[in-house]
Order: structure tokens, then C-alpha cells, then sequence
């Protein structure tokens, strides 16, 4: 068997399980059957198990017997035929008469399970048909029995016909039958249902611990890319300051006056330099953004000086465009937990790229509005906590070229242009967004797109609201 | 198989397998149909309400093999338990289809005929594999039939393209409907004649018990109350080899 094979072995079960009469009924159960089967037929029976114990017994003593057992011989030779009736193998037809002194018959029957001999089945004692006087081996056993006592009670014995008794034992083997076969199907059964929950739950656990193992080995990938990303990042940073900085001091005549054509050179140096140094920038915060490491300068930030400040630095880049800029703040906007800085590469990053986006003589709108928090349809108590709950938010509308609603979850994924043509034209890494999204979740805030009807983005930042605290609720006061 | 000297009995195992709704309950109903009290024991189903099998099908036969010649030493009546079961065909019911196979001495597939379950019955065909597989076991080493079941629907793959296919096959092929107790017995047969002969082959059954070889089919098929003769049944047949475990056997 290989090492997958399963650990639940139930061919014993299924196959060649040893059916034990003891094991498949309920003994209370089999006693009660048999009380009324004597109760119905008024001859006494008992089941043996094949080994031998008494498994029910419905056969309260007989008069003659309780008569016979009062004197010594009596005691013994009773004694005797029942230890004799209970070693007694019903033989090849499993079914055989044990007589008894008294003229009274035992019949030993086998109860048979799926071909086996699984018990005995004693009827008796009762008379035969035909008998109707003591016979004189009752009184043979001892001296002490007066004939005439025992020939009295002998009418009170059972008494029944041999073809009645096998007609109606085989009627109890019937029913006995039955038991066992609902009694095995149902042990069957119930192994077979553990079994099969114990199969499905080792191969669940198989594919678990592959899965795991997958799991951590991508966790341990994600993460020697995210440490290449940094290092790399790192060690391109350090000589590229050292050209923008060279530059720098070329185009500002530092190393003597430069020719028109050579001032022009150096400047594309200079500004594809800023560029790279942007680029290099982006990927280390997103690596830092990815591996948790990204400090945050958690603090009160007034969002109207934060938003205030991006339009201030780009209202020359939107006007060289020809890109009308506005701000419409909603007034009482108040403050909220962040990173001003953070905040403001945020927005900075959105309105750039709704300008970039936007073309002439169209228009950036920068729109702040609180929205209290709808909250969970089934929470409890919704309608007295949603009220403290509120979020600021902020909208970039522009009037640009739109981003198809199938584009607009990709767009936050690293590197992702809707078309790769609009690298060339528009320029752009396609890493901005996808740290605009870290960054804003980092803030416990989400951002998501809509169109700006008829033509243009929306792009909606949501930024939780401090809660007030209790102390800064109002009092209710008698 | 297990062989209990002490109880002189042999118990084999067979495994009816196949797609869900194939016909292998309707197979083991027909068979208990068809055979008499005797040897046959209760048909132990377990279905849910839409009658389709929950954990397995079982049906007991049983076989008293007394040598008619070649004695063995001390030989009495030898008792064959032959035990059929079915697999529960749905998909979800993987862990217990590999239980019942488990020890399994031989197996019937028994294969939907209608065209539109041929990728069914491939599929399961796989999925025994794969079980078997796991079990340390291979088809090569397992005594298989198949069955293909449903003759009487309409579009069901033609008897020329099942005599086609079943000749190119190794595993004897029997055409059958369960429902109508057509094919049942020849499958049956089939299965339990290549499944002796190799048991016999590996064990010396037929020694240990004391018969010929070749006496126990139709000594089964007496007990079974089945007139007419085994090698009829056999030879109902359409494909494959019945022979293919007979040639270990050391002279």
C-alpha cells in the first residue's frame, strides 16, 4: 500500500466482520421480545450468544420444576439438564430436542446471521403433545416426590405441539433476523460514514498542508522581492542624485557658461533625471507600502491646508495646460487622524493625473463634502452609532477621457495602463495610482472611481472621521 | 480476498463501479432477482430519498464448495462468501468510492450505453484508476469487466461500436439491461470467473477446497438456482479476454 493509501482500514467491517448477536442488539430490546413472545405463546424462551452467555431469558419457573428443585436428587438432576441444554449444539440442521426428565422437551435452535451461527434459541420446557402422565424418571430421581403431588402439577406445564414449536421459533428467528440484519446495516453504516468523514477529512488535511506550504513559500518569494525592490531601488538612487545634482550645476553655469545647445542638452539630462529619481521614488514607497514598512506620521491633519496646498503647486501646471483647477471645499470640514504629508502625495498624485488626463479648456474640481456613515444594514444599535460615524469625502472630477468601468479596479494594480499607448502620450510609470490606494488604506480610507457625467473620472476618496469621544458628546442634563 | 482456515471460509470481494445513475444498484436488484433464498443473502441498500446510493450497496451471496474430487486433507464443506458492492457513483462521494475499493478482488465497470455519457464513463473510468492507484493497486493486476448498461434506451452507442471497441479492449465486455435483468447474470459471471482464476492461480483455491477449477462456477450457479450452464453465460461476452489471469497458473 503506497504512504497515500488511507489510514481507515474497513474491510473487517464490510467483508468478513464477525457478526456478534451481542454487539447488533439491544439487550433490554431482545428480552422484551421475548417476554412476549411468551407472554403470546406461554412457553418460556432464552438467547444464548455462540459463546454461551445468556442474552435474554423470558422463563419463569415452572410449578413442577419449583416442586421437583425441593428435594436434593431433584436440585441436582435439574441442575443437570439445564447446564446440558445450555452445552447442547443444535448439530448439523440446528435444530435439536433435549429431553428432560420430567417427560417436559427443550428445543435448541441455531440463530443463524448471513450464513453464520451467531446464537441459540432455547424454547422450553414444555410437554409434548402426547404426554400425559409423569413418566416414572421423574420419580426415579428422588424418593422424596410423591407421585401424586408432581402428577398435579405436570397440567400446568406447557404444553405444545413439535411442528407448532418449530412454527412458531421460526417465526422469533424471523423476527430476530430482521433485527440483526437493520441492527448490521446500521453498524455498517455508521463505519462507513466515520470512515468516509475521517477519508475526506485526511485528504483535506493533505491539501491544507500542500496549500500551506505554497503559501509560505509565495509569502517568502513576495517578500525577497519586495527587500530586491528596495535595495535596487536604493542603490539607483544614490549615483542618480549625483547627476541631477551635476547637472543641476551645469545648467547654472557653475562650471562656466554653456552653449544654448549645450544648456539644452544638459537640462534633458537634468529633468529625465527628476524623472528616474520619481520613478525610483514610487517603487521604494510601494515596496514599503507592500512590506508594512511604510512609517506614517500619524497626526491631526487639517485636510482644508492639505488640499489648499495641492492646488496651490499645481495651478501652474494646469494653467500652462490650459486646465481650469477649482476647489470647492465644504465648510465646517474639520480634522482628521493621518499623515498630512502622505495626504498630500495623494491628492498631489490625483489632480496631476486628472490634468494630465484633461485637455484643454477642460476642468479639475477638487470637491470636499461629510458624509455621515450608513453602516451595516443589520447591525445592532445602528441608528444610535451611525450618527458618530462620518467620513470626509473628497472628489477629483475632471473632464478627461474616462476610464472604462471594466479598467477601473485594474487601474490601482502596479505598473497598469488602460492603454498601453497613453505611456507614450500621456507619460507616467503606472505605479502612482497603485500607491495613491496603499496609501489611502493605510488611512483606513478607500478610493474608488465613477464617471463625471458627460465626460470624465471621478475619483472618490473616503477618510474616516475621527470619532468623538464620549466625554465630547453632548450631556443631557435634568 | 480472506481466507479463514479455522471457519474454512474464503471471502472475495467485488466492486461494482461506475458513473452516477449507471445502473450498478440496478444491477445488484436484478441479481438478488434473480437468485434464490439460498445462497443469496439480503440486499443491504442504503439510498437517499432520489434513490441514488449514499454510502454503498451490498449484496451477500454464499457458496458451500464440498470436492467432489481431489480431496484435500481433512476437506469438509469450504464456504465461498462472495460480497458485491456498489460505489456510490456521484462525484462528491470520492472518499468512499476508494473505501469500498479497498481489498476489492475484482471489479464490473458498468458504463452508461447512451452516447451522451460517454465522457462519464471515461471519467470514472480515470477516477477507479486514480483510486486504485492509491490503494497500491493498478488495473493491470485487477480483474475487470465491463459492463455497458441501458441497451434498451434509445441513442445508445451501437452494438457494432461496442463489438469494435470492446475487441480492441483487454477487459471482456457484456452488453446489458439491468432494469430487465438482461446481461446481469453474464456480467456477474464474467467477473467472478476472472476473479477466481486468478485467485485460484495465486492461492490454490481449488486445492485447499477440494474441487476442480473449473467445477466452482457451475457449482454457483446450482446454488444460485440457475439452470442453464455457465459457459452460456460466458460466452454472451463481446470483447477482451475471459482467459487473461489463467496463464500463472504452475502446472
Amino acid at each position: 500500500m503506497t504512504a497515500d493509501a488511507p489510514n481507515v482500514l474497513i474491510e473487517d467491517v464490510l467483508l468478513d466482520g464477525r457478526i456478534r448477536l451481542e454487539d447488533l442488539v439491544d439487550r433490554d430490546g431482545l428480552d422484551e421480545l421475548c417476554r412476549s413472545f411468551h407472554a403470546l405463546f406461554g412457553i418460556p424462551v432464552r438467547i444464548y450468544s455462540s459463546d454461551g452467555a445468556l442474552l435474554a431469558d423470558a422463563a419463569g419457573e415452572q410449578e413442577l420444576c419449583a416442586y421437583v428443585n425441593t428435594t436434593p436428587g431433584g436440585r441436582k438432576a435439574c441442575a443437570a439438564v439445564v447446564g446440558a441444554v445450555r452445552a447442547h449444539e443444535p448439530g448439523e440442521t440446528g435444530d435439536v430436542v433435549h429431553p428432560c426428565f420430567t417427560g417436559a422437551n427443550y428445543r435448541i435452535l441455531a440463530i443463524e446471521y448471513d450464513g453464520r451461527r451467531v446464537g441459540r434459541l432455547i424454547v422450553g420446557p414444555f410437554l409434548p403433545n402426547n404426554l400425559t402422565e409423569a413418566p416414572p424418571s421423574l420419580f426415579a430421581i428422588d424418593p422424596a416426590i410423591v407421585p401424586e403431588e408432581a402428577q398435579a402439577l405436570l397440567p400446568k406445564m406447557p404444553r405444545a405441539k413439535a411442528e407448532t414449536v418449530t412454527r412458531i421459533s421460526g417465526h422469533l428467528k424471523a423476527v430476530l433476523d430482521l433485527i440483526l440484519f437493520s441492527g448490521h446495516k446500521a453498524h455498517v453504516t455508521s463505519t462507513m460514514h466515520l470512515a468516509s468523514v475521517r477519508e475526506s477529512y485526511r485528504q483535506l488535511e493533505e491539501k491544507t498542508g500542500r496549500l500551506q506550504e505554497a503559501f509560505d513559500r509565495l509569502k517568502e518569494l513576495d517578500r525577497l522581492k519586495s527587500n530586491f525592490l528596495a535595495t535596487v531601488s536604493h542603490e539607483l538612487r544614490t549615483p542618480l542624485t549625483s547627476i541631477i545634482g551635476y547637472s543641476e550645476m551645469l545648467v547654472e553655469g557653475l562650471a562656466g557658461e554653456l552653449r544654448p545647445e549645450q544648456q539644452e542638452f544638459v537640462k534633458t539630462i537634468h529633468e529625465k533625471g527628476e524623472q528616474l529619481l520619481s520613478l525610483i521614488m514610487g517603487l521604494l514607497d510601494l515596496s514599503k507600502l507592500e512590506s508594512g514598512t511604510m512609517r506614517m506620521a500619524m497626526r491631526t491633519a487639517r485636510m482644508e491646508a492639505v488640499l489648499r496646498e495641492v492646488v496651490s503647486t499645481l495651478t501652474p501646471t494646469a494653467r500652462k495646460k490650459g486646465v481650469r483647477l477649482e476647489l470647492d471645499l465644504e465648510a465646517g470640514m474639520g480634522e482628521l487622524r493621518g499623515d498630512p504629508e502622505r495626504l498630500r502625495q495623494v491628492f498631489l498624485n490625483l489632480v496631476e493625473n486628472a490634468i494630465k488626463f484633461t485637455p484643454t479648456a477642460g476642468s479639475v474640481t477638487l470637491r470636499t463634502r461629510m458624509v455621515a456613515d450608513a453602516g451595516e444594514g443589520e447591525e445592532e444599535g445602528l441608528s444610535l452609532l451611525a450618527p458618530t460615524r462620518s467620513h470626509l469625502e473628497v472628489r477629483v472630477e475632471d473632464t478627461g477621457i474616462g476610464i472604462p468601468p471594466r479598467e477601473r479596479a485594474k487601474v490601482f494594480d502596479p505598473f497598469y495602463q488602460v492603454d498601453s499607448s497613453s505611456t507614450r502620450e500621456y507619460g507616467g510609470t503606472g505605479l502612482g495610482l497603485s500607491i495613491v490606494k496603499r496609501l489611502v488604506e493605510a488611512h483606513s480610507g478607500d478610493i474608488r472611481i465613477e464617471d463625471n457625467p458627460p465626460r470624465g473620472t471621478t475619483f472618490i476618496v473616503s477618510l474616516p472621521q475621527v470619532a468623538p469621544t464620549v466625554s465630547e458628546a453632548p450631556r443631557v442634563t435634568g | 480476498m480472506q481466507i479463514n482456515f479455522g471457519g474454512r471460509e474464503i471471502g472475495i470481494k467485488l466492486v461494482y463501479y461506475g458513473p452516477a445513475l449507471s445502473g450498478k444498484t440496478t444491477n445488484l436488484r436484478s441479481l438478488h432477482q434473480m437468485t434464490t433464498e439460498g445462497s443469496r443473502g439480503r440486499l443491504m441498500t442504503l439510498e437517499t430519498k432520489d434513490d441514488r446510493t449514499l454510502f454503498f450497496d451490498m449484496l451477500p451471496l454464499t457458496f458451500r464448495a464440498s470436492g467432489s474430487s481431489a480431496r484435500a486433507e481433512g476437506e469438509r464443506t469450504m464456504t465461498l462468501r462472495v460480497k458485491i458492492f456498489t460505489v456510490p457513483g456521484q462525484v462528491l462521494h470520492a472518499s468512499t468510492r476508494r473505501l469500498v475499493l479497498q481489498g476489492a478482488d475484482g471489479v464490473a465497470f458498468i458504463a452508461d450505453s447512451q452516447i451522451s455519457e460517454t465522457e462519464h464513463n471515461a471519467a470514472s473510468f480515470l477516477d477507479l484508476r486514480q483510486n486504485l492507484a492509491e490503494l497500491g493497486l493498478s488495473l493491470k493486476q485487477l480483474p475487470v469487466v465491463i459492463q455497458f448498461n441501458k441497451r434498451d434506451l434509445d441513442r445508445v452507442r451501437s452494438d457494432d461500436e461496442i463489438g469494435a471497441l470492446a475487441r480492441r479492449g483487454r477487459e471482456p465486455v457484456f452488453k446489458a439491461s439491468a432494469v430487465n435483468g438482461q446481461g446481469v447474470l453474464e456480467t456477474f459471471f464474467g467477473l467472478l470467473h476472472l476473479t477466481w482464476t486468478r485467485l485460484d492461480s495465486e492461492h490454490q483455491l481449488a486445492k485447499m477446497i477440494g474441487v476442480k477449477s473449473d467445477e466452482l462456477l457451475p457449482m454457483a450457479a446450482r446454488q444460485l438456482g440457475l439452470t442453464g450452464e455457465v459457459s452460456t453465460l460466458l460466452s454472451a461476452c463481446v470483447g477482451g479476454s475471459l482467459d487473461r489471469h489463467t496463464t500463472k497458473v504452475p502446472a
